[in-house]
């Protein structure tokens, strides 16, 4: 409850700069809604224009759908069961080195993608700091599929881990205690309560990373290479039609645009339920 | 024409007076040339910096389907230098092309394998040979092109599967040719078609050749030209005298191309 009475005086504003601070405020929104809507509905408008649906259909197109459907969706799965109990381990341990390993996590964050390309590819290439080890037993990871799920869990990583460890922190931990003096177990305790009252930050670190993996080009392209079903995802794909075919460039952008809202919209529907009366 | 971006602003402040009449020293000049000719370039533009004092060269080095897409675009450049006469008929036809078009210099195309080898290429036809992981240009970069003619032609050698077995190899299509060689500098790709022009004395140690037998090889003629919106004609036309000089021919040679006569 604020303290303040409703007809208080407002100090430093008087009713006509209140009116223009609104009116700023109304134009900033405006502004940012037309940036961001105007370049979406241009790549809608040329699809209609030019008749670049039919590029869609392509096998480039399809392929590069299927291929980055299945590479972000590892991705997602690696990062759910690995990510999530580091997040919880990062969130409630209190061990030496704490900041350090938080800091080395957020890293991938600021961290350009093309350099994050290059490093992966001096790691894991075949002549590579682990990649010769691997080589010698006769696996190699560049120009696989297994590359480009690599170069997308090291930039997508720390947006989940990120939230999900805030979220985990959020939780109060003396609830968790009650359930054990409950005679609950401590997986028990982790899956039935530290869990549902952290989702909607689960929810919400997974969509962006998600998004995140979807979207990378830069550690893909160097890391993993670009080939038509093996390491050529949505992006990569864009990026090579544009030098060929602009129409065909632009349809893949607005099917990446149409897919990216679509799974948006259903895991925000799935969980709305769940997540609701958190927020 | 007016052209702005981010190159232009450059050239418009180096260039700002100049349109009165008296020519001041100095000003800009921008190159659009294709990767092959990243290190040869890279030196005569310090050559043309000393005979030209206070002139910049900037120089856009991609695959030349790349830049003749950005300069049909609206790019600002001032001199277009292409790996094939296709890309420079192109922009003739467009009218992008001021005058006409020279053939500079000449090239040719070799395997490139890592030192080690490690899938044992030894000649140009083990390059067919299964499992062999094959980096390329992607398709439309004149050194894929050349290459695709070249296993056009060898299937009459070497038998009809040759060239499906070789693309059957291909492993990755890179942006233009230099990061197709890069595969395998850093030794992922087992080989790549590059030309003899990029392997250049700083990835000798690291990569080996494998001559194509001249019977199949191409010889890639390189055009250049001055572009028609050019902010700088005159440099422009300065910059293909000294590409095509006896001096210029001289750098070129230095950097493995042959020379157009």
């Amino acid at each position: 409850m604020k303290r303040r009475g409703k007809d208080g005086p407002t100090p430093r504003f008087s009713r006509g700069s209140d009116k223009l601070a609104s009116g700023l405020a109304i134009a900033a929104f405006a502004l940012l809604v037309g940036f961001v809507s105007v370049p979406l509905l241009s790549l809608v408008i040329w699809t209609v224009d030019k008749g670049a649906w039919r590029a869609m259909a392509s096998p480039v197109a399809v392929d590069a759908l299927l291929l980055s459907v299945r590479t972000t969706s590892i991705t997602m799965a690696i990062l759910l069961v690995v990510g999530t109990p580091a997040a919880y381990i990062l969130a409630r341990a209190d061990f030496r080195g704490n900041r350090v390993v938080n800091t080395l996590i957020d890293v991938p964050v600021v961290l350009p993608p093309s350099a994050a390309g290059i490093a992966l590819l001096l790691a894991f290439g075949r002549l590579g700091l682990v990649g010769k080890y691997l080589d010698a037993f006769g696996v190699t990871i560049s120009f696989t599929t297994a590359a480009v799920v690599m170069a997308e869990v090291f930039v997508a990583a720390p947006f989940y881990i990120r939230q999900a460890a805030t979220g985990f922190s959020a939780v109060d931990q003396t609830v968790e205690e009650a359930a054990l003096v409950d005679g609950a177990g401590r997986s028990t305790v982790f899956f039935k309560v530290t869990v549902p009252l952290a989702l909607p930050a689960l929810v919400s670190g997974a969509l962006t990373a998600w998004a995140r993996a979807l979207g990378e080009f830069g550690a893909t392209i160097i890391f993993a290479g670009s080939f038509r079903g093996v390491t050529q995802t949505i992006p990569l794909a864009i990026f090579a039609e544009f030098h060929r075919d602009l129409d065909a460039a632009v349809a893949l952008s607005v099917l990446v645009l149409g897919f990216a809202f679509a799974v948006i919209l259903a895991v925000r529907y799935l969980t709305a339920g769940a997540t609701t009366h958190e927020a | 024409m007016v052209l702005v971006g981010p190159t232009g602003c450059g050239q418009s402040s180096a260039n700002s007076g100049s349109d009165g009449g008296d020519k001041k020293q100095g000003g800009t000049l921008t190159l659009f040339a294709a990767s092959s000719l990243i290190d040869a370039f890279g030196e005569l533009a310090k050559t043309f910096e000393k005979q030209n004092e206070g002139v910049e060269v900037k120089q856009s080095f991609e695959s030349s389907s790349t830049l003749l897409t950005q300069i049909q675009q609206g790019a600002p450049a001032d001199v277009f230098a292409s790996a094939a006469q296709e890309e420079m008929n192109t922009a003739v036809q467009d009218g992008l092309v001021a005058g006409e078009p020279e053939v500079f210099v000449k090239n040719r195309e070799i395997i490139m394998v890592p030192n080690d080898n490690p899938a044992g290429i030894t000649e140009f036809r083990d390059v067919a040979d299964p499992g062999v992981k094959l980096a390329l240009a992607q398709k439309d970069v004149p050194a894929a092109d050349y290459a695709i003619e070249i296993l056009g032609k060898a299937n009459a050698r070497y038998g009809s599967d040759f060239k499906k077995d070789v693309l059957s190899n291909v492993v990755s299509r890179e942006a233009d040719v230099r990061a197709s060689v890069n595969r395998v500098v850093v030794g992922d790709a087992d080989a790549t078609f590059g030309y003899k022009s990029d392997y250049t004395p700083d990835i000798r140690d690291r990569v080996k050749v494998v001559e194509i037998p001249s019977g199949l090889n191409i010889i890639a003629t390189y055009p250049i030209a001055a572009l028609k919106d050019a902010n700088d004609p005159e440099l422009a036309k300065k910059w293909v005298d000294l590409v095509t000089s006896d001096e210029g021919q001289r750098v070129l040679e230095k950097w493995n191309f042959e020379p157009a006569a």
